[in-house]
């Protein structure tokens, strides 16, 4: 979230390059790289001791990717090659896949690796700070702006929705009361009042739109917010970029010399 | 149940990813020159309600009902930006989000953020508002029928999106299409009644409290009985199509096309390979393979204590 301002005012292009690079090259390591893999993850490992943060809580954010397996887990079952075991469970015929045993569990470790990059690049860099180098790279003025306006209210925002909730919990929409007996009216009662508090919180965001743009106007604004001063370009990134290259180079050779399982 | 759409990075391949991140930076490009000469200006400066609304979709999306026990209705928002920012505005703003849960909550990965911003902006938002408009225009445009079409629309989109997804995982080789298509669909099928309503009940709800905030937005424009009835045709027959792909979407054809352009097995194998044997010269024999993981094992052990004294030291810094 974003509380935390570390690396306001500072130009977080070389951050945002480092990260992306380093998913696209771990998104390209073949099946069953298991140790390229780890490679890759010690070095994240290492980046996030640096910046303070301890490798078991690192790899604790990752995991928040892994309830995706459930759309890898077919092709376990499902896919013809190199069958480690068949036989039946019950009335299932079941077979284990050791291609697709593979393909999943290669697809979750990288899941799991690329969440804890973009952990880092959050720890290196504020939501805003990333907006704004994202705005240098040539992303659309509209775009930037807009999504700088998001992230400065989005906690606001969800804070009074978390109350509107806490108001309906109160008064208890929900299906089964402490004893299970039904309370709170059918599913299309309860999808209207669900539906009516998203147009509340509609109108509360379109009044406070307009305040801003009130705010906004009273102090010359042109319609283009710029989000904070745009920070002293990074002298040295062409310096950052090549060494990004070339730790992405290490992780493909890796990839392609280490032996797979 | 929750929609499963946000899709992590290393469940595409990276070819799929690339394709899917070309193809919504072009409809992303052809949003932001249609939004930037826009005539639906709300409020003077459009940018700003569209970020405000951004963060409100957000928010919305906390919002849920519960359907039985376990299992709860929940809101993605897409069409509902749509109906209110107009499909274009309303896709940027979806794009936006989808873009900020990727990169402040790892809700779906980075090299992924283009497919999915492709399946809940473009699909979801873009191609859900222009069937919600055609839906109005179809049925003579007054504002409960506009907002039905909104619900319809919303319904379509969802379970759209999931469809989407699972062909593009289908396509990388990570699912299975023949079961996984029915799953997904399946599931979102029920997820997108849950959207639907709050999204007709949301709107509804907005236009009776604020009529003028609605009457601000373009609503479709009058049409004749004739282009109604071929506006109407068109989408029903739109939808036929899209649900005959999905109902006759065959997975082993699918499958075949994918290993044809060579998704399956390019993804699979690595530039080139030195030990295409999976062995090192000189490490022979299960023993010594043996003897390198123990010390290998230790090596990793041992590092990862020294990063965690690290991180220690520097966050007490």
């Amino acid at each position: 979230m974003i509380v935390e301002p570390r690396g306001v005012g500072r130009d977080a292009r070389a951050a945002v390059i480092a990260t992306l690079a380093f998913v696209i090259a771990v998104a390209l390591l073949p099946p069953g790289s298991y140790l390229a893999l780890l490679l890759a993850w010690m070095l994240l490992a290492f980046a996030g001791a640096l910046l303070g943060i301890s490798p078991t809580r690192l790899a604790r954010r990752g995991l928040v990717a892994l309830p995706f397996i459930v759309a890898a887990i077919p092709i376990v079952f499902l896919r013809n090659d190199e069958l480690l075991w068949a036989g039946s469970v019950g009335p299932l015929n079941l077979q284990v896949s050791g291609a697709g045993l593979r393909i999943a569990l290669t697809a979750l470790l990288k899941a799991w690796i690329s969440v804890q990059a973009s952990v880092l690049l959050l720890a290196l860099a504020s939501a805003p700070s990333i907006v704004t180098a994202l705005r240098r790279m040539r992303l659309p003025d509209v775009i930037a702006t807009s999504a700088g306006l998001t992230i400065r209210y989005l906690e606001l925002l969800r804070d009074e929705a978390r109350r509107m909730l806490r108001a309906r919990t109160a008064r208890s929409a929900s299906p089964l009361g402490v004893g299970r007996e039904q309370i709170g009216g059918t599913i299309a009662w309860r999808a209207r009042t669900t539906g009516s508090l998203v147009g509340s919180l509609f109108l509360r965001a379109y009044s406070r739109a307009q305040r801003i743009e009130e705010a906004a106007a009273s102090r010359g604004a042109t319609g283009s917010l710029s989000i904070g001063t745009m920070p002293t370009a990074d002298s040295r990134l062409t310096l950052k970029v090549v060494g990004v290259l070339l730790l992405v180079l290490i992780i493909t050779l890796c990839g392609a010399l280490l032996p797979r399982l | 149940m929750y929609p499963q759409l946000h899709i992590p990075d290393g469940f595409l391949s990276p070819q799929i990813s690339l394709l899917l991140w070309v193809a919504t930076a072009l409809l992303i490009g052809i949003a932001v020159r249609k939004t930037s000469r826009t005539d639906v200006q709300l409020i003077t400066s459009q940018p700003i309600l569209m970020g405000v609304l951004g963060a409100f979709i957000f928010a919305a999306q906390m919002f849920n009902f519960p359907v039985a026990t376990g299992t709860s209705g929940h809101l993605l928002g897409g069409v509902l930006a749509g109906y209110l920012l107009g499909p274009w505005a309303g896709t940027i703003v979806m794009a936006t989000v989808v873009g900020i849960q990727a990169l402040l909550f790892q809700d779906g990965g980075l090299l992924a953020l283009g497919a999915n911003i492709f399946n809940m902006g473009i699909i979801g938002t873009l191609g859900g508002s222009f069937v919600a408009r055609g839906i109005g225009t179809a049925l003579g445009s007054s504002r409960s029928v506009t907002i039905f079409g909104a619900g319809a629309a919303a319904w379509l989109a969802v379970v759209a999106a999931a469809g989407f997804t699972t062909l593009q995982l289908g396509l990388s080789g990570t699912t299975n299409v023949a079961v996984g298509l029915p799953a997904m669909l399946g599931v979102h099928a029920l997820i997108g009644i849950g959207e639907a309503l709050i999204t007709v009940a949301a709107l509804t709800f907005i236009a009776q409290t604020a009529p003028d905030i609605l009457s601000g937005i373009a609503s479709p424009p009058k049409a004749s009985p004739v282009r109604r009835m071929a506006i109407g045709l068109v989408i029903a027959g739109g939808v036929a199509m899209f649900a005959s792909l999905f109902a006759s979407a065959d997975p082993d054809g699918l499958e075949a096309v994918a290993e044809q352009l060579g998704f399956l097995n390019k993804g699979v194998d690595a530039p080139f390979e030195l030990f295409p044997d999976y062995t090192i010269p000189g490490l022979d024999g299960t023993a010594s393979t043996a003897a390198a993981g123990v010390v290998g094992m230790i090596v990793v052990i041992g590092l990862l204590l020294v990063f965690a004294r690290i991180a220690r030291s520097r966050s007490n810094s």
